[in-house]
């Protein structure tokens, strides 16, 4: 992802200021580990580089030249030593040549084959470590024997490695925290004749020209720091000539180019775009300079819209400064600023927001409409390593949102406003079905988030499957409004006499309905069922988790140590726990078997 | 261009790949001589010196050179 488009990506300026790279200002460490059958060296400096832009401090582990295989099959690898977060495997199409010439019998067997081996290797690492995998796509050549007619036969190298790319996507899609690098996509934007370099394939093994290794590198980048749970959730969006062409103010809502009156198609296209975003779970919000009557016309009444009012989770037209409203609409969604992106056609809205909140990204958007698409999408702001209903429901969650508050202002007592939502929880066992949402909600949550332990979808697996020693369950919450799907994860594990809280999640949008209170008195039926004495519990301490800091002490924790670093610890006896009154239907009777 | 002019901007690419202000080339200077020219630089080097003289050079060329004698020489042929 860019902060505000691709020029930051020049090979050589970048190895320039991996030189002048100060080791870690505090900036959480993520240990990169390389293999490949390509030389990985040159990437190196640009990966510590662009991962420190992005807020990592970068430690790489390169293994030796072609030894995937081995490093993947010996338990005393290197790799296994250095514990990666992520580990990067780059393969390329010129070591697919001499297997696929020599290759016996069928060729139209070869991708899935090949595909199978790689498999395997996935495989192996997975029984050793819990990393985030990352395997490349591989570079479609661009020499096609048939010409054209290449489609009618399936026996080409070209043919092969579009096949195989697609079978390493599906065998992914149903892997356990593998992620795809398709360099294949890199290779085909920047344009596979500039892109593929064989003279420095002979020279060195390098995987394409110097110029584009900035953008495999990013891609790395972007895909790993999408693991950790950095990831744009909302976009603020301007109007006038941003969504439509004109100043609705001035022109009137006839005299807006948009639709029939905009022979550019410019802004139906950019909206369409923005509407395909908010499908795939991006909160849409607008910050306009304008009377609000007057723009909100336009999305009720002006034929030529694509997003509507219902599109919006938070509409603020005034004529407030755009950082303020920015704040504004931050506090409304409970988001931090760096997962916002703002869009916006003038450059001095755009400067004033880089200034006075300069986490929130804001690209550069170019003066001819039709290439706003262009400029936002080629800086792929949306990475993201994980998807689930959820994310396609948010924008319908925040409507919701909105008329409980609503129905809230009708009534006197918070406990009869919570009675009236009837609201309803499914508290369960980890399930293979909710692993990817639950790995996402650990790697994603920051503020309701007492430990901040960032599992993978393969620890959370190896955690439900050991019943003797952990006891992981989430609870998912709907109400009248609206279902908000799975929201809040603890994590507990049992020592002797003592059961200890390891993480304890929750998601923000269900803050003060008593999803808390609920958990915890399922913590403490549990303590009881398997005969516990005590709960333990800790806090650690974030830049973004302040708001749980006495989390322990409301429910009447005993403090039993504290560090600066470290965080506090706390304890409760099991029999001095006090359990809450909550006003949400348990709707999980198999929770006492499954529990056991 | 001239032998001389081609030593003179061939070193001021090689000072900047290198990260050497100070670096002075002579017609003998090789690999071995220059602090930070390794195989990974020596890549870089060919990449950057294309690009500042407008030419390309075979895969053979660049395996084939020895020295900034070479060097100079190759790059003489390709810009006429």
């Amino acid at each position: 992802m860019f902060k505000a488009d691709r020029s930051e990506l020049d090979y050589f300026e970048l190895v320039k200021k991996a030189k002048a790279l100060s080791p870690s200002g505090g900036k959480p460490l993520l240990r990169v580990a390389l293999l490949g059958d390509v030389s990985t060296q040159h990437l190196v400096p640009l990966l510590r580089v662009l991962f420190s832009e992005h807020g990592f401090e970068a430690q790489i582990y390169e293994a030796g030249y072609d030894t995937v295989e081995v490093e993947a099959l010996d338990p005393s690898s290197g790799l296994y030593a250095f514990n990666p977060h992520v580990i990067c495997i780059l393969q390329s199409t010129q070591k697919l040549q001499s297997p696929f010439h020599e290759w016996p019998g069928d060729r139209g067997r070869f991708p899935a084959t090949k595909a199978r081996e790689i498999q395997g290797i996935w495989s192996a690492i997975r029984e050793r470590s819990g990393a985030s995998i990352v395997q490349s796509t591989f570079v479609v050549p661009y020499e096609r024997p048939f010409g054209n007619f290449d489609f009618a036969v399936n026996d080409t190298l070209h043919h092969a490695v579009l096949e195989l790319n697609r079978e390493l996507k599906l065998l992914a899609r149903d892997g356990n925290g593998i992620f795809v690098n398709d360099i294949d996509y890199v290779a085909a934007w920047v344009g596979r004749r500039q892109f593929i370099d064989e003279k420095l394939w002979a020279l060195s093994k390098s995987i394409c020209a110097l110029e584009y290794l900035p953008d495999v590198a990013q891609n790395v980048v972007d895909i790993a720091v999408a693991t950790q749970g950095r990831a744009i959730k909302c976009a603020v969006l301007d109007l006038d000539n941003t969504l439509w062409g004109g100043v609705v103010g001035d022109d009137g809502i006839e005299g807006i180019e948009l639709g029939a009156s905009d022979d550019t198609g410019a802004f139906r296209n950019f909206q369409l775009y923005l509407k395909e975003l908010g499908r795939r779970g991006i909160i849409l919000t607008v910050c306009s300079k304008n009377e609000d009557a007057i723009a909100r016309r336009v999305f009720r009444e002006h034929p030529g819209m694509v997003l509507r009012e219902e599109d919006i989770a938070v509409f603020v037209a005034n004529w407030e400064d755009k950082a303020s409203n920015i704040r504004l609409i931050r506090e409304k969604l409970n988001i931090g600023f760096d997962s916002m992106v703002f869009l916006d056609d003038n450059p001095f809205e755009r400067n004033l927001v880089r200034q006075l909140t300069p986490e929130v990204v804001v690209p550069e958007l170019p003066e001819d409409p039709c290439l706003y698409v262009r400029a936002v999408s080629e800086l792929n702001l949306f990475e993201t390593a994980s998807f689930s209903q959820v994310d396609s429901l948010r924008g319908a969650l925040y409507l919701g949102q909105a008329k409980r508050d609503e129905e809230r202002s009708r009534f006197g007592g918070l406990d009869d406003y919570l009675k009236s939502l009837e609201t309803t929880a499914d508290v369960e066992r980890f399930t293979p079905k909710n692993l990817p949402r639950i790995a996402q909600l650990i790697q994603r949550s920051n503020q309701f988030n007492l430990t901040t332990r960032r599992y993978s979808q393969a620890d959370c697996e190896a955690m439900m499957q050991d019943g003797a020693h952990c006891h992981p369950f989430s609870i998912s919450v709907r109400d009248r409004f609206g279902d908000f799907g799975l929201i809040n994860i603890v994590i507990l594990r049992r020592s002797g006499a003592t059961l200890e809280i390891d993480s304890f999640i929750m998601s923000c949008r269900v803050l003060q309905r008593g999803v808390e209170q609920l958990a915890m008195n399922k913590i403490f039926e549990h303590a009881r069922r398997i005969g516990a004495r005590y709960v333990v519990g800790r806090y650690i301490p974030t830049a973004k988790n302040a708001m749980v800091k006495t989390f322990y002490e409301r429910f009447r924790f005993t403090q039993t140590d504290s560090s600066e670093t470290e965080g506090a610890s706390y304890r409760l006896e099991v029999d001095a726990y006090e359990t809450r009154e909550v006003f949400i239907r348990d709707a999980s009777a198999r929770y006492g078997g499954a529990a056991a | 261009m001239t032998y001389q002019e081609i030593q003179v901007k061939l070193t001021g690419v090689m000072r900047s790949v290198f990260d050497a202000p100070g670096l002075v080339l002579g017609d003998s200077t090789t690999a071995g001589d220059v602090e930070g020219w390794d195989s990974l630089a020596h890549v870089e080097l060919i990449v950057a010196v294309e690009k500042a003289f407008s030419v390309r050079f075979t895969t053979k060329e660049v395996k084939a050179l020895t020295n900034v004698g070479d060097f100079i020489r190759l790059i003489e042929r390709r810009v006429k």
